[in-house]
């Protein structure tokens, strides 16, 4: 199976089987052999070449959560992407995390370029300004300022500027 | 005539530092009363307290700086003390004044000494006035005087709120191009955070310390300073790590800023306990502000002069005097665990608290409200909680510390517990090269190291085999040949392994 990390790394993954506690993992071309054992109150001890990390995990809606030690890691199954677009890094802005929008500082039609701030958004009384990642047209703003948004809700739309070799009808690759 | 004793504490407050002034309440027999938003109704402060009172809706506006509701809370459970922890309410003198005009017990300082300190820019003046020395800087955010300001001094320059804290409503300008946006966004966010958009400019220092006076006065003209804590170590303006003694500060120099530290207090007239915040660069220091409240790192103080500060703000609320206290011992550190990234710019985190592994031992502390279950929302400061670890001497309290770090686990919210390892392990932290500049630079652009990544690997390729009802989709081609079956995966032999929950 396909995982990405959340550093957007992707790692094609198996568990390849197991003998009692034996695991073994496939990591792209390599292998890796684990012992795992449950530990009271939740959690494992896993094994590898003799060195023991102390790990839990549990689902979040599609991805997996994983803690080695103070360490977190997220993993989400990869489907393909309907964000890609010819041209374009993302079709849309989404919302970082959930919070209030504070400001939206272009209109739709706008021309942007890459780095310039489109919106900013406050959580835990932070503001944090989410800007384009390449050139692109606004096409539709999708929140009002002043607006509660949740993680991951889209905020705008983009489309590729018109000097893009991309057709804006071109259907994502695939 | 002030000799009452307090016998009911409200606390204007959630979190751990709810829970840490209750149970100090309960070792002295005083009853307690929680006060919570509706998301917090099954908080553990709530829990732990004698009587709990909602207090308004998620909104901190509305809930936890909702003075009027606050008051009517105490009134209504008969509580005749409140305390505002700190954040939130805990520095605006128009609460003090409130709860007092209440016939309530405010602990900290009185409204109108809070009212004169609490104020960035009144502070300074106040502190200039002491003879305490302050970083060249004006009062003004117009921008023609913050112009001719930059021709003396140059920049980079600091924008800082006038009622701020924390950080908020702070921009470092490093040069005219983005000063009016600077301007524009400190005073916007102050706004926000505060309730108060003025804000005033600074000269920014090159390479400072972060060290703070702990004062504690009484009614009486008694008036005691307990050490310093270095807190140099800090993201977005704000604290991460903090420890006493500071290391490497000259004894010259300690005695110095503990001197000034008090006779800042006496000029106020300040009573309770408060910080005195300063800007240290070699053997000169700049006065920055008083915290008139309880600072988050106060347990650093209290491991090193064996005080329960708590303790002692109530006895000073109650009329009490305060005393010179035993030569402090030995060293302490504190780690803030945040629900944050601090591989992607220390972006806030949320999510449902899943699993929780709290570490103990000697000279150990853990200051939290975490539990499994918990929901780490959007509405209040990330922090999560504090780890205080204290050793006969720094290099102790560090190894404690790591060690600490290295038995913590949190899954569900993404936290700096890491990364904060990654730290206190570090040779630059080991060898106490500190300012405030310390994240910059030596942990830019930070990223775990790989050593656990396989444990992590294993871990995940394990969840996505035994996930009820993910199976279909997520199961290796293995599964299908019958070589790993859902019921011999390794999943049900190690049942308790994975906790099987969703956030929603």
């Amino acid at each position: 199976m396909k995982l990405k990390r959340e550093s957007g790394e992707e790692l094609d993954l198996e568990l390849l089987g197991h003998d009692g506690a034996k695991v073994r993992v496939r990591v792209g071309e390599r292998q890796i052999a684990a012992e795992v054992q449950a530990v009271s109150g939740g959690g494992a001890i896993v094994t590898i070449d003799g060195k023991r990390f102390r790990v839990a995990s549990a689902r979040r809606n599609s991805s997996i959560l994983v803690a080695v030690g103070p360490r977190n890691f997220e993993f989400e199954p990869v489907e393909e992407s309907r964000r890609q677009h010819r041209g374009l890094a993302a079709t849309e802005i989404v919302a970082p995390m959930p919070g209030k929008v504070l400001n939206l500082m272009v209109k739709e039609g706008d021309v942007v370029e890459t780095g310039q701030p489109l919106a900013v958004i406050e959580a835990m009384k932070m503001e944090t300004t989410l800007a384009a990642e390449s050139p692109a047209i606004v096409k539709r703003i999708c929140v009002t300022a002043g607006q509660m948004v949740d993680h991951g809700a889209v905020l705008i739309e983009l489309s590729p500027p018109p000097d893009s070799s991309g057709r804006e009808s071109a259907p994502p690759e695939t | 005539m002030k000799n009452q004793t307090i016998r009911k504490l409200l606390v204007a407050n959630r979190g751990e530092i709810a829970l840490r002034i209750f149970r100090t309440a309960k070792t002295l027999g005083v009853k307690t009363v929680a006060i919570y938003s509706e998301p917090d109704a099954a908080s553990l402060h709530v829990a732990a307290a004698d009587e709990a009172r909602l207090v308004g809706p998620a909104e901190a506006a509305k809930s936890y700086l909702n003075i009027a509701a606050i008051v009517a809370a105490a009134r209504e459970t008969g509580a005749d003390a409140i305390h505002p922890g700190y954040g939130f309410l805990s520095e605006r003198p128009e609460f003090a004044r409130a709860v007092a005009e209440a016939g309530i017990v405010f602990v900290g300082p009185r409204a109108d000494v809070m009212a004169a300190l609490g104020d960035k820019v009144s502070a300074r003046k106040i502190a200039v006035a002491a003879g305490l020395p302050v970083v060249p800087g004006i009062e003004s955010a117009e921008i023609k005087a913050v112009r001719s300001f930059t021709e003396e001094h140059g920049y980079p320059l600091l924008v800082k709120a006038a009622a701020g804290g924390g950080g908020r409503g702070m921009r470092v300008v490093a040069d005219d191009k983005s000063l009016e946006a600077a301007l524009e966004g400190a005073s916007r966010e102050a706004r926000a955070a505060f309730g108060d958009g003025r804000v005033f400019i600074e000269k920014y220092l090159a390479r400072p310390r972060h060290v703070e006076i702990q004062i504690l006065g009484d009614e009486h003209g008694g008036l005691i300073a307990l050490g310093e804590r270095d807190c140099s170590i800090q993201r977005r303006h704000q604290k991460i790590i903090e420890e006493s003694p500071a290391p490497g500060l000259a004894e010259a120099t300690r005695a110095r800023m503990i001197g000034a530290a008090l006779s800042l207090a006496r000029a106020a007239g300040y009573t309770n306990a408060g910080t005195a915040e300063f800007m240290v660069e070699g053997d000169k220091f700049y006065f920055l502000e008083i915290n008139a409240r309880l600072q988050v790192e106060h347990p650093v103080t209290e491991l090193r002069y064996g005080v329960d500060l708590v303790a002692a703000q109530l006895t000073v609320a109650n009329g009490g005097h305060v005393s010179e206290l035993p030569a402090p011992r030995g060293a302490a550190i504190e780690c803030r665990i945040y629900a944050e990234d601090a591989e992607h710019d220390f972006r806030p985190a949320i999510g449902t608290l899943l699993h929780l592994n709290v570490p103990s031992g000697p000279g150990v502390r853990f200051d939290s409200h975490l539990a499994p279950g918990v929901v780490v929302g959007a509405w209040y400061d990330g922090m999560l909680g504090k780890l205080i670890c204290y050793g006969e001497d720094r290099e102790q309290a560090r190894s404690r510390m790591v060690a600490a770090l290295d038995e913590f686990t949190l899954l569900g919210v993404t936290n700096n517990a890491a990364f904060l390892r990654a730290i206190v392990a570090s040779d630059a932290y080991c060898k106490a090269d500190l300012s405030t500049h310390f994240i910059e630079e030596h942990f830019k652009g930070w990223r775990g190291g790989s050593e656990s990544d396989d444990a992590a690997l294993v871990a995940a390729a394990m969840a996505a085999v035994g996930t009820p009802g993910a199976a279909a989709s997520l199961a290796p081609a293995s599964m299908s040949d019958g070589r790993v079956t859902p019921d011999r995966s390794p999943w049900s032999e190690l049942a308790s392994f994975e906790l099987w929950k969703s956030s929603r």
